[in-house]
């Protein structure tokens, strides 16, 4: 079992607020991993620091072997991580190809000239392109397909976060954290969302997920392993069965002893 | 350098550095409780010296002409008017657009700050020329060597503080500030703690412009001369100096008006030959403490949430 | 899934009408001299246009637009040789065609910047005026070509633009906003004080010529009499031509989408790989050598350089066309600059009120139409194309 993602001693403070407190936590290849905890135990400020969007103050990020602990964002994801946010953002205006094609960014031809005097290569690549997005899309929902150059702001929330996976996943991201995927769905909703991930997950044999969520039903069903935070620590990891029923894990969240 | 000179120097600095920091203290005022930029701010300041020179003129016309008295009054109208103006702009233009992305404030207010520029430019009688502001303070000056203490300066200076002063008491010592403070705080708290939201962003807006009106008084006695294009060139000015001091930090305002000011001295003594580059040395300093520290010398209080 | 441009001519109606219709309406707004009458038609054209905004027929126009945009421009330069050949020898309006062409080229490099990237630029003007000024000294002081001229112009507001812009560029849009205002405030006193470039009084520009033809000489075929205007009209045509095409075609392309993403979200956009600065300072870099490219041949064909001319004032005039035609709107930033130059040119008793009126308009629009006259369709990357 390589680890692909490891923390060690990763602090991050906001004037007085420990976000995360010297977490030592380490991703397995291949695995889906739980990331729980009650509300500002860290979960997102993690991704963030991961993806380089917040500086650490301390602490070492190593992923794939490659220190990305002062990386910038860019660099972060063309190491093979992608995201999704907590707090939807697509680009609304923007049609759905559009908005899964930024999760392209690393793979489209990005000169002036090709993208401007190349017009008939570029269209080899854009019609490529719509291919694979239009796969992807199918697997997520059908109906989207005849969708595809409409404004995402059009649509219902639901679709919009299957796009925002699509997005994560166009250019097979070794790593894909999914920051609250389910939030603001139906429980039907979201037992196709996880169907759906793991539909992909199958096609995509290398790909590692860590997902962060509430809802217990879904990290029970898809995960390999759990981590459970609390105010920046970990405080148990293990299967779900075995961290749901930890003393301290249940203090965390229902406040009894 | 003399030591006459150099007073003369740190006078003038401490001049305009009070000028600067009052319209920065707008800014970030207006930054503060609402996340916007009002880029009309300079311009509500030449309203309001123009409103200044108009009550002038009108008392004049009524034949009232005794200094101290004629001065308190158009301080009084000035600030009546631009308090008046600054509601009007928060209660139509500025609220409504809360909804629409930032940017959108940002260029209705602009147009709105050409809107009052070229109205006084257009239809005040002679708006397109500067106009002599008249010296309504005691001009007696002390001599010290090559400095002249004038009256006039220390008066507006002590004014100009205690307006200040009295500012951070207002927001520091009552109820009225601490519901500014908990409005810039975040509004979603502020409301459910039976906070009038609007009515304290539209008393805001009030203090942030009768602010400006003091400092378009300013402007104009310690020149002797206001002109349309006055409140722009200010505008920004007070504007850089409240991001280069940290947007949303009073004292961060403050700071940086004094900082630009001292910054254009220096530029005019380095600078001799040209006095238009002690200006653009100022900038120059100061965006280059843009790119240093972006979120101000004093910690801008924005917190994206991602 | 090939390109379907080529299909029945249906979808090309809609479009070509209102192409001829304004065209016509153009022509006769021009050729009207008494005030009442231009007045009576610009009451019209409101009239109509809110008419027909009523009905479906603004949907099938926009959509002729986006699915026959090349045939629709290209009898779009028809309808402007045609304006030309109807003002032959009427030096007025040519120069007004030349404006409106050279404003229009300043408007798309602004648009690249804040319409597509994001970023902001307050001193559009300043840009527009270097590039003149630079067409100023080179065509008295030196012998470089003036076609050269053109892209020297451009090159040198890009080279001051990117000293402006490097500070500023991890920082958040307001920023940017301080930054070029303060620049086209400080640019023109900086003009004025400086005497190697004329001081308050300007610098006079000698005319274009090219390989010998001297574009200030008027033409005469036959009986037919071609004012001077009509050469650099040639010129201003090739150049905005140029443009256009060249902007489109960055729009609908993977850069375009890259401008996209990092203005409507730079967190985000980070996040997939997107490099912020370099696709900024090239967004920025662009826009303003177009915008001085165009500057300098408006120096060579109005034949003098002043301050009075490249005012902050006059930044905020290319910021409202973008607001008021569409911001990222092509098409809508050439209508409105049509509208901008022409209007006060022919309503002369507006002229001194034009900031006014415009800065007024503009608030209008971004309280109740903020996506201005045309707003900016969703991406498609070839026109026509059918999956």
């Amino acid at each position: 079992m390589t680890t692909l993602l490891e923390t060690r001693g990763l602090t991050k403070n906001f004037g007085g607020v420990v976000a995360l407190d010297h977490l030592d936590l380490s991703v397995a290849s291949n695995t889906i991993v739980g990331l729980i905890g009650p509300n500002g135990s860290g979960k997102t400020t993690f991704f963030n620091v991961v993806t380089g969007i917040y500086n650490v103050d301390t602490g070492v990020v190593v992923f794939d072997g490659t220190d990305i602990t002062r990386a910038a964002s860019p660099t972060i994801h063309r190491t093979g991580i992608s995201r999704t946010f907590q707090r939807s953002r697509l680009s609304l205006p923007l049609s759905i190809f559009d908005n899964i094609m930024i999760g392209n960014h690393t793979r489209l031809t990005q000169g002036i000239w090709f993208n401007l005097m190349r017009r008939r290569a570029f269209m080899r690549e854009f019609e490529a392109s719509y291919l694979a997005a239009r796969r992807l899309v199918e697997v997520f929902e059908p109906r989207l397909v005849e969708r595809m150059f409409d404004p995402v702001a059009g649509l219902a929330m639901i679709d919009r976060r299957r796009i925002e996976i699509c997005r994560a996943m166009i250019n097979q991201p070794k790593l894909l954290l999914l920051d609250e995927p389910s939030a603001g769905m139906t429980h039907e909703e979201t037992t196709a969302l996880m169907d759906d991930i793991l539909q992909v997950r199958a096609l995509n044999q290398h790909l590692t997920i860590v997902i962060v969520e509430h809802e217990m039903s879904i990290i029970e069903r898809i995960t390999d392993h759990c981590v459970v935070l609390n105010f920046g620590r970990k405080i148990a990891e293990g299967p779900y069965r075995q961290v749901a029923t930890d003393a301290q894990v249940q203090e965390a969240y229902l406040g009894v002893t | 350098m003399d030591a006459g000179l150099l007073a003369q120097y740190v006078m003038n600095g401490l001049m305009l550095g009070t000028m600067y920091a009052l319209v920065a203290v707008g800014f970030t005022l207006f930054f503060g409780v609402l996340d916007v930029i009002k880029f009309s701010h300079g311009d509500v300041l030449t309203v309001g010296g123009f409103t200044a020179l108009a009550t002038f003129v009108g008392l004049g016309a009524l034949g009232i002409k005794s200094s101290p008295f004629v001065l308190l009054i158009m301080l009084i109208v000035a600030i009546v008017v631009t308090a008046a103006l600054g509601m009007l702009i928060a209660r139509y233009l500025v609220l409504p657009l809360r909804t629409a992305p930032p940017l959108n404030t940002l260029l209705a207010t602009l147009m709105l700050g050409t809107v009052l520029r070229e109205a006084v430019r257009l239809f005040y009688p002679q708006g397109a020329n500067p106009k002599s502001f008249p010296a309504l303070l005691p001009t007696d000056a002390l001599t010290l060597g090559q400095f002249n203490l004038r009256l006039d300066n220390v008066l507006m200076l002590a004014a100009g503080a205690g307006v200040i002063v009295g500012l951070q008491l207002i927001l520091n010592r009552t109820k009225l500030g601490l519901a500014i403070r908990a409005v810039a705080q975040d509004e979603e708290t502020a409301r459910s703690m039976g906070i009038n939201y609007t009515a304290i962003v539209l008393v805001t807006f009030a203090l942030g412009s009768a602010l400006a009106a003091f400092a378009g008084i300013m402007n104009g006695l310690y020149y002797n001369e206001i002109n349309f294009g006055t409140g722009l060139l200010l505008g920004v000015i007070g504007f850089a100096a409240a991001i280069v001091g940290g947007l949303g930090s009073i004292y961060g305002a403050i700071l940086g008006g004094f900082l630009f000011a001292a910054l254009q001295i220096i530029g005019a003594v380095m600078l001799p030959f040209a006095s238009a580059y002690k200006d653009v040395f100022a900038f120059a300093v100061v965006i280059a403490l843009m790119a240093w520290r972006p979120t101000g010398l004093i910690r801008e209080k924005i917190s994206e949430r991602v | 899934m090939r390109d379907t441009a080529h299909g029945p001519l249906a979808p090309l109606l809609p479009g070509a009408a209102a192409l001829a219709i304004a065209t016509v309406y153009l022509i006769a707004l021009l050729a009207v001299e008494t005030q009442s009458l231009i007045i009576g038609l610009l009451m019209l054209a409101i009239v109509t246009v809110l008419g027909v905004s009523r009905t479906g027929l603004w949907a099938s126009v926009s959509r002729s637009f986006s699915e026959r945009e090349d045939a629709l421009g290209l009898l779009s330069i028809v309808a402007a040789f045609a304006v030309v050949a109807f003002f032959h020898d009427h030096h007025f309006v040519l120069l007004l065609v030349v404006t409106i062409l050279l404003y229009t080229i300043a408007a798309l490099g602004l648009t690249i910047q804040f319409g597509y990237a994001g970023v902001m630029n307050f001193a559009g003007a300043s840009f527009f005026g270097i590039g003149a000024y630079t067409a100023a000294v080179l065509n008295t002081q030196t012998a470089v070509p003036h076609l050269l001229v053109l892209p020297i112009g451009g090159l040198v507001a890009a080279l001051i633009g990117s000293l402006l812009l490097l500070p500023v560029l991890r920082t958040r849009g307001h920023y940017a906003a301080v930054v070029t205002i303060a620049f086209a405030l400080l640019f023109k006193t900086f003009l004025e004080v400086n005497d190697g470039l004329g001081g308050p009084q300007g610098l006079q520009v000698p005319g274009m010529n090219i390989l010998g033809w001297s574009l200030n000489d008027n033409m005469t075929f036959g009986g037919f009499e071609l004012s001077f205007y009509a050469n650099y009209f040639a010129v201003s045509m090739v150049m905005s031509i140029g443009t256009f095409v060249l902007l489109r075609r960055l729009d609908r392309s993977w850069i375009g989408l890259n401008f996209d993403a990092l203005r409507l979200d730079e967190t985000a956009a980070g996040c997939f790989g997107i490099d912020i600065a370099r696709w900024k300072i090239i967004a920025f870099t662009f826009g303003n050598f177009l915008i001085g490219a165009a500057g300098a041949l408006f120096g060579m064909v109005g034949g003098f350089v002043a301050p009075n001319n490249y005012t902050f004032a006059d930044s905020l005039i290319l910021v409202s066309i973008l607001l008021l035609g569409g911001i990222g709107n092509a098409w809508g930033v050439a209508v409105a600059t049509i509208i901008v130059v022409v209007v006060p040119e022919k309503l002369q008793t507006i002229q001194e009120y034009r900031f006014l009126l415009y800065a007024s308009l503009v608030i209008i629009v971004l309280l109740f139409r903020p996506e201005g006259l045309l707003p900016r369709p969703v991406r498609r990357y070839f026109a026509g194309w059918r999956p």
